[in-house]
């Protein structure tokens, strides 16, 4: 090998593991990220005090109610936390159960409980009949009105 | 002639049309199920917590003034009371129901179904045990029936209970969510009953509460006809979910 690549070689690899090794940030090159967000701890235990530990808990998210929002396991302590959702006011219901015991709470986050009623609405059938019905009520009515009287 | 060609139409479309408006503006509606559970202890036996192996022939319970709510705020069961909500859906009969019916994989004892349940979301259950006024269970509100056996010793008994309770319950704990009932759709509930409180659970730690609060089956091992006081045991459940109980 000419000297030429005894030189560069070391160079190049120097180069390449300087690349890939990890390096210090510069002291004054800084980034800070913040996220604001309600986190809710639960902990869960039988009634003799014992905690629920590993017992299993899902919860559900106030739009899709049927629908397990998130599941997981509890600590050692029954023990667990998770930040909802905060574009999802309303009650989020938290169910926890382990060995054929369970319970479930219902905690309302972001002001008022979202209520949807069970709005009927009409069904296209009905909409169509019902303005198939005022156009014909309206010509008729003016048809009759328009009529010749006899003399 | 004429006149009435178009008058005639005129009227009848008209009275669809306010026919039609009045069906729509109610509320949207489904159908609702209640059902009765024995679980698995009733319809395959178990071992209670003093070592006999119970099997059941038959498990008669007898339930009036079933109702479920929509409730919001969720009714709390821990605090007891009276239940109260923004929709109601009774059932105005009485029903005696075997829970030991069908074989060991029979799913749970579908009581009734009402149709034009409002939707919604039905968090909340009440319902009494009575005392049945005919039937095979007819003076008692719940009668099992049944056979143990324990060190090669077979016992055939009768347990009866004359007391009426009221559960009011939340809503149901399992593995799925239950009592969501959206426009034409069908949703369930279940009224659960553990018998393990009753007589334990060998397959339960004897330290656990369940354990500690039953009280065996030792107490009937004298066999014929025994009554139970129901008022010491948390029979009724949704579920796992816990009910509040009081009865008379």
């Amino acid at each position: 090998m000419p000297i030429k690549w005894k030189v560069i070689a070391p160079l190049i690899g120097i180069l390449v593991l300087g690349l890939a090794l990890p390096v210090k940030a510069f002291a004054h090159g800084a980034s800070i990220k913040y996220t604001v967000s309600t986190v809710i701890e639960l902990v869960a235990s039988y009634d003799s005090g014992e905690p629920m530990a590993g017992a299993q808990f899902t919860i559900y998210a106030p739009d899709d109610p049927a629908t397990p929002w998130l599941t997981g396991v509890c600590d050692d302590e029954g023990r667990f936390s998770f930040a909802p959702d905060r574009s999802q006011p309303g009650t989020w219901d938290i169910q926890i159960r382990q060995a054929g015991h369970g319970d479930i709470v219902h905690i309302p986050i972001g002001g008022d409980a979202a209520v949807t009623g069970g709005g009927g609405g009409y069904s296209k059938l009905q909409i169509g009949l019902m303005a198939a019905a005022v156009v014909w009520g309206s010509v008729g009515t003016a048809l009759y009105f328009s009529r010749k009287r006899r003399a | 002639m004429k006149k009435r060609a178009f008058v005639i139409p005129v009227i009848v479309l008209s009275l669809a049309g306010i026919i039609l408006t009045g069906c729509a503006g109610g509320e949207a509606t489904g159908r609702l199920q209640v059902y009765a559970n024995g679980e698995d202890f009733v319809r395959q036996g178990f071992v209670s917590k003093d070592g006999w192996s119970i099997n059941f022939d038959h498990v008669y319970i007898t339930l009036a003034d079933i109702t479920a709510y929509q409730t919001d705020p969720p009714y709390d069961p821990h605090s007891g009371g009276d239940i109260s909500g923004k929709a109601a859906v009774s059932l105005d009969n009485v029903y005696t129901v075997d829970l030991a019916d069908g074989d060991e994989n029979a799913p749970p004892i579908l009581v009734a179904e009402v149709s034009g349940a409002p939707a919604g979301h039905y968090n909340a259950l009440f319902w009494e045990m009575i005392k049945a006024s005919s039937g095979p269970a007819a003076g008692y509100s719940l009668v099992i029936i049944g056979t143990a056996e324990k060190d090669g010793r077979s016992v055939d008994f009768t347990i009866n209970s004359n007391e009426e309770c009221g559960y009011s319950c939340g809503e149901y704990v399992g593995d799925e969510r239950r009592g969501i009932l959206e426009k034409d759709g069908t949703a369930d509930l279940e009224m659960t009953f553990h018998f393990d409180h009753i007589f334990g659970d060998a397959d339960t730690p004897m330290d656990d509460d369940l354990n500690v609060s039953a009280i065996g089956f030792d107490p009937f091992a004298g066999g014929g006809q025994v009554d139970l006081d129901m008022a010491e045991f948390h029979l009724g459940h949704v579920g796992e979910g816990h009910c509040y109980c009081e009865c008379n």
